[in-house]
């Protein structure tokens, strides 16, 4: 925690995610609210999270395609204790793998509903949550 | 192993898991070594190879990122096979795996595989850099990662595809709980037993997980010798062959597994059951590491030790207890034993090997001729089954 001048403490930022050469693009499209991922032309098919080349036949050539942005619920858990001071104030919330309508599942947080009402399978939709200077993906319920 | 040359596991030793405050992870490693030594009546030309593991990653403390050199320097011997490894809590299995091959091959007669382990509260910020350290720094961390909470994926994925209840992970954690009430060593003995209903009691953590669905985080470690046929049976005359192994490397962060309930266990299971030419209907009993109540009910389905879908109701029906059909976890497992952070997943092999000595005191199996050892390391990210038994 960062001691102000006048004597308050600040709430803890919550984690940056460091922005990693092949990953530029990515970044650069969730600041304009749209969730954009890398696209093997060989495989025809958009993988997570951005690599220097396809996980699935090692093709360098990545293109980008931006996806629809809606998925599922995959799996989850309601996080009840937390050793992140960050997220203290967030307690409970969701920790969850969603499973994007395109295939490729990622981690997110589902904000903007009551815990207790996700479930496995549930339909969420991205929306974009400002980190200092950055937008990160997460999903709310649609 | 039909076709090499029979290995065997000829001497062990494990620390009572605790709070050692005046020891850090290398004081550990000495003491774990003195009492292996007392207990076993070895000299340095005993002690041929040496694998350890870096005792300080869940703590964040020290960096002893060489600690092989350290320890053989302190023993006195010039090993002609040794190496620091690190594979999570798999590492301990993997150690074995690659003794074995070492020792097939003629490099050398003996290894000692040995491991300590510091773990901090997880109060005191040491699960933030745990977080940090096992879920994906840029992909996973930034949302607020927990260990529980990615364990959890795993439970959540489970019921839903299966119908298991949180009645039934709790079921684990009684069982665990029985088996370590016959453990003098287990950090719950002379405790009280838990009941399904204290497990819902307890307070939650990250659903379906509540405290007890936890293992209990403590320090401590262990050392076993390997051995070939000839040299083991000089110190022990009832050694625990190493009949089947095999090791899977699925993943590393839990999100991009390509199922949260075929996590990568069969496959290494798979190779120790062909290795061993045994099928799971061979089996005595199992120790399985557990970090949290789900894993042994996955895993048991992975082993083939009872249907896909079906691990809830085995542990519901009591047979993984003492008495039971199918013992799991002789020890009390981690979540009941104690999980000694690096050094945790020697304690599953450890039980393993007393189990076929026939040295497992008032826990010990009437019949324990074959059984299977599963560990993993990072969120079930990869895999090491070993088959030890009786005879070859």
């Amino acid at each position: 925690m960062n001691e102000l001048t006048t004597g308050q403490v600040a709430p803890p930022e919550k984690p940056q995610p460091r922005i990693t050469v092949c990953a530029e693009p990515y970044w650069r499209h969730a600041k304009d609210n749209k969730l954009v991922l890398p696209y093997c032309s060989e495989c025809e098919a958009s993988f997570y999270y951005p690599r220097l080349w396809c996980p699935s036949c090692f093709n360098q050539d990545i293109s980008w395609k931006q996806l629809s942005g809606k998925g599922k619920v995959y799996s989850f858990s309601v996080i009840y204790q937390s050793p992140l001071p960050s997220y203290q104030a967030d307690l409970p919330y969701v920790l969850a793998i969603i499973e994007l309508d395109e295939g490729p599942r990622m981690m997110a947080n589902i904000l903007n509903c009551d815990v207790d009402t996700v479930s496995v399978n549930m339909a969420v939709e991205v929306l974009f949550e400002e980190r200092g200077d950055m937008k990160i993906p997460q999903f709310q319920p649609l | 192993m039909t076709t090499s040359s029979p290995v065997a596991i000829a001497a062990v030793s494990e620390m009572k898991p605790g709070r050692y405050p005046d020891m850090d992870g290398y004081d550990l490693y000495l003491e774990v070594i003195r009492q292996f030594l007392a207990e076993w009546s070895l000299v340095p030309s005993d002690i041929q190879g040496l694998l350890a593991c870096p005792s300080g990653m869940a703590s964040g403390g020290s960096n002893d990122i060489f600690v092989h050199e350290q320890l053989y320097e302190e023993l006195g011997i010039k090993p002609l096979f040794a190496d620091t490894m690190n594979a999570g809590g798999s590492t301990y299995g993997l150690m074995v795996q690659r003794a074995a091959l070492a020792i097939q091959q003629g490099k050398v007669d003996s290894v000692l595989c040995v491991g300590a382990g510091k773990f901090p509260k997880v109060s005191t910020g040491g699960a933030e850099s745990m977080a940090r350290m096992v879920s994906h720094e840029i992909y996973e961390f930034p949302y607020g990662t927990f260990i529980p909470a990615l364990y959890a994926q795993v439970a959540t994925r489970h019921m839903y595809e299966y119908g298991t209840t949180v009645e039934q992970l709790a079921e684990v954690c009684v069982s665990s709980r029985e088996w370590a009430l016959l453990n003098p060593d287990a950090s719950t003995y002379g405790g009280e037993a838990l009941t399904v209903e204290k497990v819902r009691q307890s307070r939650p953590i990250a659903s379906p997980f509540n405290l007890y669905d936890c293992s209990i985080p403590l320090e401590g470690g262990a050392a076993f010798l390997i051995c070939n046929e000839d040299f083991a049976k000089r110190i022990n005359s009832q050694p625990a062959y190493v009949l089947g192994m095999g090791e899977f490397h699925n993943h590393r962060n839990i999100h991009q597994a390509a199922s949260l309930t075929d996590i990568g266990c069969s496959h290494s299971a798979q190779q120790a059951y062909a290795m061993a030419g045994l099928s799971p209907g061979d089996i005595d009993f199992a120790e399985i590491y557990d970090a949290f109540s789900i894993n042994p009910l996955v895993f048991m389905e992975e082993l083939g030790l009872c249907p896909v879908g079906k691990g809830g109701e085995f542990f519901q029906s009591g047979a993984a207890r003492p008495g039971g059909d199918f013992p799991v976890n002789t020890f009390g497992g981690l979540l009941s034993f104690g999980h000694t952070g690096d050094a945790s997943g020697m304690s599953m092999i450890v039980e393993g090997i007393r189990q076929i000595m026939g040295i497992a005191g008032e826990r010990q199996l009437d019949k324990a001729n074959a059984g299977i050892v599963h560990s993993y390391g990072g969120m079930m990210s990869e895999h090491s089954t070993l088959i030890l038994g009786r005879s070859t």
